[in-house]
């Protein structure tokens, strides 16, 4: 009986520590659940402010990019632009880009995008979202690539109203890195130096910005719906030969492609978007096997919190916490030896710029003489070569850094292959008893765009039209269907080059 | 009477039993590097060790624990594993975890190990010429005071989110 006792005694002794050390076990591990919870967000959460919740300092920093606001026209600087891209919306209006945050903003104020009056009108294809928003990978989702790359851009202004943001680049289930946009998969899988299965994290740290910084042209492909035939114009990178100018050049040509014809010179002409990516491989940065992140997306600390800047910009703006993690000397010195590289680029593009917009001219004379196709097709295809390579040169953003050798060289093809063009026109010219021709003066952009005849006022107020109808409307659809969330614009001011 | 006790016994044997599941009692006996993050404490120094140089060549036990011996490695996993339950279910730690002078002599005896044939040389000089505060200390400091970083990293602070915020365990 006693011994019962004991051993009752004994085991409630042992028991009730038993049970409180489970008790704060199950508490501990609970608490554990609670921080390694990883963030929920929803697939294809295209609202950035929604990932912002849970990474608080990248948002931020993200946002920041609204810094970057500056309009910068650049038709006005170098008029000869709007001779040059005559009957291609890039003589209405054409801007330095300003911050990530803008991306959208910009894309729906510029003149080039016209003035839609519903989903059914405008100018352009839906294609032209593409690079502009997370809404994008999203459509893609849920109405298929052909259909998103099929109708008018205005068919989509209710739903992207995002601007480029988290879900571009990141899987929100795990935060990596990943490819939203299946055209670069197949653009690398043709090229074949990178697989886009193979990439690296550290090859991915450039392969999210490629998405966008990359040549590519609109890939008219039929496809049927339900029995319909339809046509989508779907963004392909003309990467099969390879990444450089003359490369892509052979890929136009092989397949006879044109971006437009030029309204004076009547040359099918190519218009390069913005090589960033091919261009940066050539560099000696990237030799080095750095990414685009290594300086436009540089760590920072904040307090013990270290992480990935989202202020993505000019590594300018951060020359210590950029270029002198490697090199020595002073942010001084760096300065003025990235200035001398962007002066010696301007001046070898102000000369290619000059040489093609007399050369269009020249062209468009010979024409009104009565110059025949086959006299005019040799000069033709020299313009066509010269210009694409000076736009490859110039259309990206910081090519005369990223790789000033391979800039300066294409450029110097450019001007040489201008002025062949030039040589060319002028036995034309002389047959036709015009060898002293001066090509008329296109010294401002007014001037430039009488040339060309291009109805500015119109446009401006067409657009104007738009911009307080059509584009007001779009946002608060979008809102309505919850996609869009306005904080994201409650300070954006009305910016651009013609208000 | 008798029942009762078996009944009791019965109870000891159930808790102690749920005990040994919610604790995960029996990893402890493993040397697989996830054990040491059964509690989230060691998450930032997981983390760390996860992107370092020495993941490939060392886990958490072989820096950790006397390689001398199989006896002495289990005491001092015993000894250890005591005072972590201790602090875990007291919440007697701070942010800034210390090693303890034993463990800081084990972590030393296994860098000079592993890296002998670079050390040795350094070893001998230091025994003919060194006069050093600490004769119980090899050359009279430790390796990382010297290498800092090494492995976890110079910021450590069990609140330095930045080595271990949305951590997934792999």
């Amino acid at each position: 009986m006693k011994k019962s006792w004991i051993m009752i005694i004994l085991c409630v002794l042992v028991l009730v520590p038993m049970v409180l050390l489970t008790l704060s076990i199950k508490e501990n591990k609970a608490e554990q659940q609670t921080i390694n919870a990883v963030p929920a967000i929803k697939d294809f959460e295209s609202r950035s402010a929604e990932w912002g919740k849970h990474y608080p300092r990248q948002y931020d920093t993200y946002m920041q990019t609204r810094k970057s606001n500056e309009i910068s026209d650049v038709l006005k600087q170098d008029p000869a632009l709007v001779v040059m891209w005559a009957g291609y919306p890039f003589s209405k209006d054409y801007n330095k880009p300003r911050g990530h945050y803008y991306a959208l903003e910009d894309n729906i104020n510029t003149l080039r995008t016209g003035a839609p009056v519903d989903a059914k009108s405008g100018p352009l294809p839906t294609a032209c979202w593409t690079c502009k928003s997370p809404d994008v990978p999203r459509l893609i989702k849920r109405d298929g690539e052909m259909e998103f790359f099929t109708g008018k851009w205005a068919k989509y202004g209710d739903e992207v109203v995002n601007p480029i943001g988290c879900g571009d680049c990141h899987d929100n289930k795990t935060m990596k890195l990943t490819l939203t946009r299946e055209y670069l998969k197949r653009g690398l899988d043709a090229e074949g130096r990178l697989k886009a299965a193979d990439a690296t994290h550290q090859d991915m740290r450039s392969l999210v910005c490629a998405q966008c910084h990359a040549e590519y042209y609109f890939k008219k492909t039929e496809w049927e719906d339900k029995g319909e035939k339809k046509t989508a114009m779907v963004v392909t990178f003309p990467w099969k030969n390879g990444l450089s100018a003359e490369n892509m050049e052979t890929y136009y040509d092989g397949i006879n492609f044109s971006d437009w014809t030029h309204q004076l010179s009547k040359t099918p002409m190519l218009k390069a978007q913005h090589p960033d990516y091919e261009t940066y491989v050539t560099g000696v940065h990237s030799r080095n096997n750095l990414a685009c992140a290594d300086c436009h997306m540089p760590y920072v600390r904040e307090g013990g919190v270290k992480y990935s800047s989202h202020k993505v910009g000019s590594p300018l703006d951060n020359i210590a916490n950029t270029c002198l993690n490697c090199h020595k000397g002073t942010e001084k010195e760096f300065r003025e030896t990235v200035e001398r590289k962007l002066a010696r680029k301007n001046e070898l593009a102000q000369l290619a710029t000059d040489v093609l917009a007399k050369a269009h001219l020249e062209a468009a004379k010979a024409w009104e003489l009565g110059a025949t196709e086959e006299e005019m097709k040799a000069a033709l295809q020299d313009i066509r070569h010269g210009q694409w390579r000076w736009d490859f040169a110039v259309a990206g953003h910081g090519a005369f850094f990223h790789a000033p050798e391979e800039t300066l060289r294409v450029l110097g093809g450019a001007i040489n292959k201008g002025q062949d063009a030039r040589l060319k026109l002028r036995v034309v010219l002389a047959k036709y008893n015009a060898a002293d021709y001066a090509a008329p003066d296109f010294s401002t952009k007014e001037k430039a765009q009488a040339i060309i005849g291009l109805p500015y006022a119109k446009l401006v107020e067409e657009k104007k039209t738009f911009l307080d109808t059509l584009k007001q409307e779009w946002y608060k659809q979008g809102e309505a269907k919850g996609v869009y969330d306005p904080a994201t614009r409650k300070d954006m001011v009305l910016k651009t080059s013609y208000n | 009477m008798k029942y009762l006790v078996i009944l009791f016994v019965a109870a000891v044997i159930g808790v102690f039993a749920n005990l040994v599941h919610e604790s995960k009692m029996l990893s402890y006996l493993s040397s697989d590097p996830k054990v040491c993050i059964n509690c989230h404490t060691m998450i930032t120094h997981y983390a760390t060790w996860e992107h370092s140089s020495h993941r490939n060549k060392a886990t958490c036990v072989d820096c950790h624990l006397p390689r001398d011996s199989f006896v002495n490695k289990m005491l001092a996993k015993a000894r250890d594993g005591y005072h972590h339950s201790v602090a875990m279910t007291f919440r007697t730690y701070g942010y800034n975890l210390r090693v303890s002078p034993d463990a800081a002599k084990r972590i030393q005896d296994n860098c000079i190990s592993c890296h002998r044939e670079n050390v040795s040389q350094m070893l001998a000089n230091s025994a003919l010429y060194e006069k050093v505060a600490d004769p119980a200390v090899q050359m009279g400091r430790r390796c990382w005071e010297c290498h800092r970083g090494l492995p976890h990293g110079i910021m450590r602070n069990l609140a330095a989110t930045q080595n271990n915020f949305g951590f997934k365990e792999r």
